[in-house]
């Protein structure tokens, strides 16, 4: 009898045992799906959820703080994602959060990450629509990638004609690169240029030496008195275009006085027509026969 | 006194026409003899008076006394799973996958089909061999004899504590086997136990944790009547002894097999 009861206590605590191990199970499970802890409901409208499936999780600064709860087409262009987090997140969580479609990794499943805002916006309510951003698609991706590699392949080919150009020696680089006669010229050049500035050095030299033996004092007194007739010469100068500006003097009247440049225009073509008439005057008088012999 | 005999005459008769049949024809009479006999089950179980006490002492035959065994299985079975798995995740550097995996796979399949297998191999046999030996020596007779239905004191005892104690020791044996998967991510790595369980518990779903563990009953419900049926009919002499618990495994393993099948095709209908 004893030993029966004691079997029978033996099953109880068997059982109660793997029953808390089942019950520790779920609720683990229940906590991780937010079925335990106090939660708030928001909802999304994304045009693409990139395979976003109800029970991905919901990060926050990278934290998981939800879940995703339930996700139904609305219309052909957009798709309504309802989303449970922690209430004890919402103060984090901004009016203006913007919720974007990420990956758990490079195979890991879809994840929804949550943006929380600027800070001095109001805290998002229950049954809120959140902001959203599209998703960046694989496709899109690719398509992008597509577009760079086309662009790196246009950027070889000229690479390697310009590589070619220069290998064949065509071209200022190519020249300077492959063509011998080209480097020759430039290191006669060079040897050139070090005679060249190794004589202007020899000069200078000599012209330290002359300098040095030149009376400065006197060369500055001279210097003077060219400078003093120079000073004359611009003033005097300054004096003349001065009356020209103002139209004094015959040269001043021509340039600024319309009416004397007038009259000596039409002076010039009387003594242009003078001229002319003397000269058939003078042709009519040798071919005539009063003055044959002179 | 009311004479349970009808199953047993039937199958009695059964087996004389057995014989001479093709193995076709013998494959449909003890799917029909079988199905008779699930069906008495589900005529007595809920009918009083219930045997408490003989239930109370098969829970403990059948669920407690397979402990020790389904717990070195399930450590074995984690351990093993973790160390094999590992090179094949370390191939694509996804080693920090490996708790996810392992426990999907001992959640989700390798813990209760394992345990049940086992429990089969175990319960099953003896249940067959038991009941055979009680055939063979006529004390079923004898049972039917003396105002006690031997059915309900024998085959709905020992089939309800296989139902109810398989879930039980898959629970243990999902457990065990999860902290042997410690052991093993932790031969050549460095995983807190802590961490282990938090990508355990973050890896699995609700969705792994109840289809798997409602087959369980389904599992336990078809070792203990297998079990029952063979041995209840076995042939007379000690002959029918062995062949009933070796049937008994074979046919009971067998059935964990198609149920599991059949679960798995329900449970991804209901995923998807």
């Amino acid at each position: 009898m004893k030993k029966e009861s004691t079997n029978k206590i033996k099953v109880g605590i068997f059982v109660s045992l793997g029953i808390t191990i089942f019950v520790l199970g779920i609720y683990f499970i229940g906590e991780r799906q937010q079925l335990f802890s106090s939660t708030f409901r928001v909802s999304g409208i994304f045009k693409d959820v990139a395979g976003l499936q109800v029970g991905n999780n919901v990060r926050l600064s990278g934290v998981n703080v939800g879940t995703i709860d339930k996700i139904a087409i609305v219309s052909d262009t957009s798709v309504s994602v309802e989303i449970l987090i922690e209430e004890s997140t919402r103060k984090f969580i901004k009016k203006d959060a913007v919720a974007s479609i990420g990956s758990e990794g490079l195979m890991g499943s879809k994840t929804l990450i949550i943006n929380p805002g600027t800070g001095g916006k109001e805290i998002i309510e229950h049954n809120d629509i959140i902001l959203t951003s599209q998703p960046l698609s694989i496709d899109d991706i690719f398509v992008s990638l597509k577009s760079t590699l086309d662009n790196a392949t246009d950027i070889t080919n000229d690479l390697a004609k310009i590589t070619g150009n220069i290998e064949s020696g065509e071209g200022t680089i190519g020249r300077l690169l492959m063509d011998n006669s080209m480097a020759a010229a430039i290191d006669s050049s060079i040897v050139n240029l070090s005679e060249g500035t190794k004589g202007l050095k020899n000069l200078i030299d000599d012209a330290k030496v002359s300098f040095e033996q030149i009376d400065m004092k006197e060369i500055l007194l001279s210097l003077k008195t060219t400078m003093d007739n120079v000073s004359d010469v611009t003033n005097d100068l300054s004096n003349i275009t001065g009356d020209i500006k103002s139209g004094n003097g015959i040269i001043g009247k021509m340039l600024s006085d319309s009416v004397s440049a007038q009259n000596l225009e039409s002076a010039m073509l009387n003594l242009k027509e003078s001229t002319y008439e003397i000269k058939l005057l003078v042709r009519k008088a040798k071919d005539s026969w009063l003055l044959w012999g002179f | 006194m009311k004479k349970i005999t009808l199953p047993k005459l039937q199958n009695e008769n059964l087996d004389e026409e057995i014989v001479k049949d093709s193995v076709f024809k013998k494959f449909f009479l003890e799917v029909y003899s079988l199905t008779i006999f699930t069906l008495h089950f589900f005529r007595e179980v809920f009918k009083p008076p219930y045997e408490f006490n003989e239930l109370m002492k098969q829970t403990f035959l059948i669920g407690y006394k397979s402990f020790p065994l389904v717990i070195i299985t399930g450590f074995i079975i984690g351990l093993v799973l973790t160390i094999q798995s590992r090179p094949t995740l370390a191939n694509f550097g996804a080693e920090s996958w490996l708790p996810a995996m392992v426990a999907v796979s001992i959640i989700r399949e390798i813990g209760p089909v394992i345990t049940s297998l086992i429990f089969a191999g175990k319960v099953g046999s003896g249940i067959g061999a038991e009941l055979a030996s009680m055939n063979v020596t006529q004390q079923i007779d004898a049972m039917q004899v003396s105002d006690t239905n031997p059915f309900k004191y024998l085959v709905v005892t020992r089939v309800v504590a296989a139902t109810f104690m398989l879930p039980v020791l898959v629970v243990f044996a999902d457990m065990v086997g999860l902290l042997g998967s410690f052991v093993g991510v932790n031969l050549k790595g460095d995983v807190s136990l802590h961490l282990f369980f938090a990508q355990i518990f973050q890896s699995l779903d609700f969705n792994d944790l109840f289809p798997a563990f409602i087959k369980t009953f389904f599992f336990g419900f078809a070792i203990g009547l297998i079990g029952s049926y063979k041995g209840y009919y076995s042939n007379k002499g000690t002959e029918g002894v062995g062949k009933a618990a070796n049937s008994s495994v074979v046919f009971a393993s067998l059935m964990v097999f198609i149920i599991d099948m059949i679960a798995v095709q329900i449970t991804s209908l209901y995923q998807n």
